[in-house]
């Protein structure tokens, strides 16, 4: 049986995309490879989410059930411990095969697909970090996973290396459940998380940010455990500076160093891809440039608040309702450029045949700018002008354009102005 | 009283192993770690070289040539991977093509099969990546790439399945001489007797060596390698396995496609006082990102997904040292088997038995000898059909642990179970590549720990990363008081 919608990832993307096309009556299947819904929610035990969506403050598995008693009293079809394992798109229709141990291999087809499938964490072999490669060194969020899903702390005396909000939260978190969290170094001369966290995971517990530092040695006892760490200040080009030297004693050494979208499913589809958000390039409609094929949350754009991630799923899955009901002619679209000190923007494309869909763009800055204007020009013409105070690569920014504004030809531009 | 005592488990070890289970012999393997292949044969290029570069008519250029030949024949029947990549050296400028052409010369004195120069343009048929600077090419069709750590597994499995022991976390601390025996003592308690030791310690040659002997003709003089593993979705970046010209420190910074996709950038050299510190640093990797580029354009570094270090046991001795000790009957050594030694690893095991031993006239063949050996099933590697049909004989096929990788509940579960299973996340991911993706193990290192804790009975606080004494965790939180 062919559905309308298939929703790849039941974490906050997934329901919140599974809700907005169920509630426009599309057919809806949500695959889930775990054995329960909600996602990285689960493990997110601290508080913090809701803000922004219930104008209310829940803890990750609260903010997860609001969506799953949604998407209960729907009645939306979903799947559990179901791993997708290929996606692939003939004619107009996509083929999907999943793996269980239910059902072994199954075979489903849609008109729509919407991927939530979220992000992983960067790991060790992605930056060098140099010494032994010793048991003791973990991702954050693995670590939190151990911690807050089976019961097991992977350590006691803990450094964290990245200033990103898992790696602060786990500051808190493991010093919460008695071990002792020796400090936090952050590459960058500023931090990678939220201000709120810095402020209430390790300012409140006088866990110390060495920021402009980084770990420039690891050493492991003759049994390869984790013994020791060095850490050093960098100058400008990141070279650790001699004479800065500051060594721990320590077991696990938690990495926080960013996360990075995951859309390996996608390797067998013709879409573009982004180098920049290191995912693929959307539409103002969230939808890829495989008509049909739609993106949101951490595997579009890795966000900051859950919250962004549950909106922007949303409207992907409004829009992915809307394919269903209205023959259009994709268009490749208006270019949207990343310029001056802009690390990303979203979406990559302004699709006129999407005229319908409001057009909300994400971007996040390349570096800490105290006073920034943002210019958004098109053919010279200046479709925004506005003053940002306080810009720094941790929060993402968003702004709003009009498609009556835009031409029907010249790349849009995106740039951040340094006011003095 | 053992015939034949083999202390080490790597590519050699394992491959003697194999070799002498053809004989109706006694025999048992010692390895240290808590793995077979766990040092020197973890962490190599992982290249069964052609034989360009080893002085013709040393038993290193005898025995790789030698080697290369014999892991067709490895492959049929132990099931092992196997790339057919074959390699281009490469040469930049004139200077560089006369010593492309010597290296030719050596390679003809060597009988490397079809090795011949060629233009750069034909080069980059096949090879598009080729650095712009490449004028000159030698090409060598029989160069092959595996996982040296599954031709381990593949030895001593079958091995073991024609009668040889296997012991480890078996560190070998004493040996003694006693009147037609020696004496063989193990973590410092057990005794064990045999009436042959065969010292296949890579890096520790020399010290075990010494634990008898009182002079030792080699030295070991360890040097460190380090390289960069970039994601399998870089597969066809390079398709053969791109050399630089050869130098005193050795083969130089290779590009090496692996078998499942992965791209092995590396070694750079460096002699190092510890022989068992595989620590990777800025400089190192630096340097062979510089390397890198002088053999192909635009090396895809943002697609590292490791990084780590191995040891070479290279020796003053600058050939293999395959030899019975001078001052004890019975106690042979293989001092200095740095590259080509996994090239050479089935053909040294025969020359020990054949030429140094003299086997076959101490031992009778043993009659019941079966070559043979299954790898299980890569789920991931089947036709969607394929896949189904397993999965309707064993369902445990359906539950996909790892995703990068594609890894099976099953693979998992068998890796646990296996005569030379594991239990340890380490051992499983050698087994099975759960956690050799993209995202390390980030996924499904927390499954894996699981199924091992389900599958032997044990605490998660008991599981450990790689030695007996890595275990995971520190403390368990939800206690019931």
């Amino acid at each position: 049986m062919k559905r309308d919608i298939i929703v790849i990832g039941g974490g906050a993307g997934g329901l919140a995309a599974a809700i907005a096309a169920k509630e426009e009556n599309k057919d809806v299947l949500l695959i889930e490879r775990e054995d329960r819904l909600g996602g990285i929610l689960n493990q997110c035990i601290h508080n913090g989410f809701g803000l922004e969506v219930f104008k209310e403050e829940y803890t990750g598995p609260e903010y997860a059930e609001k969506f799953i008693e949604k998407a209960r009293h729907l009645k939306i079809d979903y799947l559990l411990n179901t791993t997708v394992i290929s996606l692939t798109k003939e004619e107009d229709e996509f083929i999907l095969y999943t793996s269980s141990l239910a059902e072994g291999i199954q075979k489903y087809t849609s008109k729509a697909v919407i991927m939530t499938t979220g992000c992983y964490e960067r790991t060790r072999g992605s930056i060098v970090i140099p010494g032994d490669r010793p048991k003791g060194v973990i991702t954050a969020g693995s670590a939190q996973r151990y911690l807050n899903i089976d019961g097991y702390m992977v350590g006691k005396k803990v450094f964290i290396l990245g200033s990103g909000d898992i790696g602060l939260i786990m500051a808190r978190r493991m010093h919460l459940e008695g071990a002792s969290v020796l400090g936090v170094a952050e590459l960058m001369p500023y931090s990678n998380g939220l201000t709120r966290n810095i402020v209430q995971c390790l300012n409140d517990f006088d866990i110390p940010l060495y920021l402009s530092h980084t770990v420039t040695e690891v050493v492991a006892d003759e049994k390869h455990r984790l013994t020791q760490i060095t850490i050093q200040q960098v100058n400008e080009r990141f070279e650790p500076i001699q004479g800065t030297e500051k060594k721990f004693d320590v077991d696990t050494l938690l990495l926080s160093i960013g996360l990075i979208p995951d859309v390996t499913l996608l390797d067998n589809l013709p879409v573009e891809t982004d180098p920049l958000t290191k995912s693929v390039k959307i539409n103002q409609a969230c939808e890829t440039s495989v008509p049909g094929l739609f993106i949101a949350g951490n595997s579009l754009q890795v966000h900051d608040l859950a919250d962004n991630v549950s909106k922007e799923s949303e409207r992907a899955g409004h829009h992915a309702a809307d394919y269903i009901d209205m023959k259009r002619t994709k268009e490749k679209g208006i270019p949207v450029q990343a310029g001056d000190h802009i690390l990303y923007v979203t979406p990559q494309y302004i699709d006129f045949s999407w005229g319908n869909a409001e057009i909300i763009c994400s971007f996040r800055s390349r570096k800490k700018i105290e006073k920034a204007a943002l210019n958004v020009t098109q053919n010279g013409k200046t479709l925004i002008r506005k003053r940002l105070n306080f810009v720094v690569p941790a929060e993402m920014e968003t702004f709003e354009l009009n498609i009556e504004d835009i031409d029907g030809i010249g790349d849009i531009r995106v740039d951040l102005e340094v006011l003095s | 009283m053992y015939d034949f005592v083999i202390i080490g488990a790597g590519v050699i070890g394992t491959n003697i192993a194999r070799e002498l289970s053809r004989y109706q012999t006694k025999a048992i393997v010692l390895e240290k770690e808590n793995d077979v292949a766990n040092v020197q044969s973890l962490a190599n290029s992982a290249i069964i070289h052609a034989g360009h570069n080893p002085e013709p008519g040393s038993l290193k250029a005898r025995l790789n040539i030698w080697g290369n030949e014999l892991y067709d024949e490895l492959e049929k029947e132990l099931d092992i991977p196997l790339l057919r990549s074959g390699a281009y050296v490469v040469a930049h400028n004139e200077s560089e093509e006369k010593q492309l052409e010597h290296y030719l010369q050596i390679s003809l004195q060597n009988k490397v099969p079809g090795a011949k120069i060629i233009s750069a343009e034909e080069a980059r048929i096949t090879e598009p990546n080729l650095a712009l600077s490449i004028t000159k090419v030698l090409t060598l069709p029989t160069t092959k790439v595996t996982y040296p750590w599954e031709v381990a597994f593949a030895c001593m499995e079958n091995a073991m399945k024609n009668g040889v022991e296997f012991r480890k976390n078996a560190l070998v601390t004493k040996l003694e001489q006693k009147d037609d025996h020696y004496l063989v003592t193990i973590n410092n308690k057990d005794r064990i007797e045999t009436k042959n030791i065969i010292n296949a310690t890579g890096v520790a040659t020399d010290d075990i060596a010494a634990l008898l002997d009182s002079s030792v003709e080699f030295k070991i003089t360890p040097r460190k390698g380090e390289y960069f593993v970039l994601d399998k979705h870089m597969k066809g970046f390079v398709n053969h396995v791109l050399y630089p010209l050869p130098t005193e420190a050795g083969k130089g910074v290779l590009l090496t496609p692996q078998v499942h996709g992965e791209i092995l950038v590396g070694p750079n050299s460096v002699f190092v006082e510890d022989k068992y510190r595989t620590d990777v640093s800025f400089e190192g990797l630096a340097y062979v990102k510089a390397n890198a580029g002088l053999l192909a354009e635009g090396v895809p570094f943002h697609k590292i997904i490791r990084s780590f270090a191995g040891i070479r046991s290279t020796s003053n001795y600058h050939d293999f040292y395959i030899q019975e000790s001078k001052e004890h009957k019975g106690f042979f050594h293989l001092g200095g088997i740095e590259s080509p030694g996994l090239s050479a690893a089935p053909a040294i095991a025969k020359y020990l038995l054949s030429d140094v031993i003299g086997i076959d006239s101490l031992y009778p063949k043993n009659e019941t000898f079966d070559p043979f050996r299954k790898k299980q099933p890569e789920f991931h590697s089947l036709s969607l059909a394929e896949k189904q049909h397993l999965i309707e004989a064993y369902p445990t096929y359906g539950n996909i642990i790892c995703k990068c990788e594609q890894i099976t509940e099953k693979e998992i579960v068998d890796a646990i179970h296996a005569p030379l299973g594991s239990h340890t996340i380490k051992g499983i991911k050698k087994r099975t590549r759960a956690g050799a993706g993209l995202c390390q193990g980030g996924y499904c290192e927390e499954k894996v720990m699981k199924l091992i804790a389900r599958e032997t009975g044990v605490s998660p606080l008991s599981i450990a990363y790689d030695s007996d004494d890595s275990s995971l965790f520190e403390e368990e939180t939800k206690v019931e008081e």
